[in-house]
């Protein structure tokens, strides 16, 4: 073998990485040529000076930076998620219409159906009672409407279905009851919100109002909490007033949430 | 939890088990933080090199097939993050202060024993930091890292045998500037 065929083995009689094998036919070699012999004892040279060079440690810093780019990244691929979701959502709510366009569309239908059955038909009395029959079926079928959408996985559609309360002239006590259901029981915080200003509108039926101040105790996202208080603010609901100093016991109630009950409280008396 | 293997942990990631990233950052932080301080220099710049070879390894997770070891995916990433900071800072990283990165030194010395060590120290240094980059490479690999050369092959995708020259070129340059310098003490 020729010496510049030793170099690969050189390497590894540097650091160490040779086979018993391989280090015989090294020390053989060297054994027989001077040349190669100073080669590598310059190269152990080098090697060894390379010793005074040593890696320090990384600072306790690079772990909490990296805990904390770990949670930020958790967070955004969430974040991510729930867009897709959202997204999705969306899509399958359009190719798959289900109620809320069956519905809608029947409201189309029988309104233009009517409008075209009144202009062809011209007597006072009957007419008259005839739209009035028109109506409430749309009234019930918007009534129909909203509580298949309350029903509905996405909490926008469910939102929609909420936003409809203000059509509903005579909220029946199905209504009622389908809209305080999703006040105390919606995973969604946004949905429980604009519920909780549905109710408000409504808030001249008893029962809501009922149904409400029980709904304080029920509600464990501070948001709510503090909507809710709000709103027994403005209606001067008196009667809340034990249902917030239950609330008050709460153990994890947030620190901010509980001086605005507090105030509710002082106010409200 | 030391009997999952890297490839284990960082499947798991990949199906989106996140968290257990911080496994695979408790296992090779050091390791990694070794590498980058050797081909920078730059105690703050590998560190956060190292931070964003994490967070490619996390955005990227779905590259990773299980078919080869992590070991190797996580420094080939490395690699690149360390020539993208390169390609777009232009050096600028690397050339910490020599005389900061030799200010620990050892006790039981003679002040003039640690002037000469410290002197050394920044010399060598120097003399590293002239080397080319894939000279520079192999020697945080296989001096500094300790690694073996079927390990320093599969990192940078060469042969075990092209390895060795490579490390036997590197010691060689090394050599060079130091005896261009006159200062390879005999």
């Amino acid at each position: 073998m020729k010496c510049e065929q030793y170099e690969q083995l050189f390497a590894g009689w540097a650091n160490g990485d040779l086979t018993p094998a391989e280090r015989k036919e090294m020390e053989q070699h060297l054994a027989g040529c001077a040349g190669c012999r100073e080669e590598l004892a310059d190269m152990q040279k080098v090697w060894d000076m390379m010793e005074v060079i040593d890696t320090p440690e990384p600072s306790a810093h690079m772990e909490v930076k990296f805990q904390a780019m770990l949670d930020t990244y958790k967070e955004s691929v969430k974040e991510q998620k729930g867009l897709l979701s959202r997204l999705n959502d969306k899509i399958s709510s359009l190719w798959q219409p289900r109620w809320a366009l069956a519905y809608s569309l029947a409201i189309i239908l029988v309104s233009f159906g009517s409008g075209y059955w009144l202009f062809h038909t011209s007597k006072g009395g009957e007419q008259e009672q005839q739209l009035q029959a028109l109506t409430s079926q749309v009234h019930e079928l918007k009534q129909t409407m909203m509580l298949a959408l309350l029903e509905n996985p996405s909490a926008s559609e469910r939102i929609r279905g909420v936003s409809y309360t203000s059509e509903i002239k005579h909220a029946d006590k199905q209504v009622i009851d389908a809209l305080l259901a999703t006040l105390n029981n919606d995973p969604n915080v946004n949905v429980r919100l604009s519920t909780l200003d549905a109710l408000t509108q409504l808030a001249g039926h008893p029962e809501v109002r009922e149904g409400l101040i029980q709904s304080i105790v029920q509600q464990e996202s501070p948001l709510m909490q503090s909507a809710i208080a709000d709103v027994m603010l403005k209606l001067q609901e008196k009667r809340s007033v034990g249902s917030f100093k239950e609330l008050l016991k709460q153990k994890n109630l947030d620190p901010g949430v509980k001086d605005k009950i507090r105030q509710t409280i002082t106010q409200l008396i | 939890m030391n009997s999952l293997t890297d490839n284990v942990i960082m499947l798991k990631v990949k199906a989106g088990d996140l968290d257990k990233m911080g496994l695979l950052f408790a296992r090779y932080n050091r390791q990694l933080y070794g590498f980058l301080f050797h081909m920078t220099y730059h105690r703050e710049g590998a560190e956060d090199l190292v931070q964003q070879v994490f967070y490619k390894m996390l955005k990227y997770r779905h590259t990773f097939t299980g078919t080869g070891e992590f070991i190797h995916w996580m420094y080939s990433i490395a690699r690149n993050t360390l020539k993208d900071t390169y390609k777009s800072k232009k050096q600028q990283v690397r050339h910490e202060n020599v005389d900061d990165m030799v200010e620990q030194l050892s006790g039981g010395m003679t002040p003039e024993e640690q002037l000469e060590k410290k002197q050394a120290k920044a010399e060598l240094h120097k003399a590293i930091e002239k080397l080319s980059d894939d000279h520079r490479e192999i020697l945080a690999l296989s001096r500094f890292q300790e690694l073996k050369f079927h390990e320093i092959a599969q990192i940078l995708d060469i042969t075990e045998s092209a390895a060795k020259t490579r490390v036997h070129r590197a010691i060689q340059e090394l050599k060079n500037i130091y005896t261009k310098n006159g200062t390879l003490k005999q």
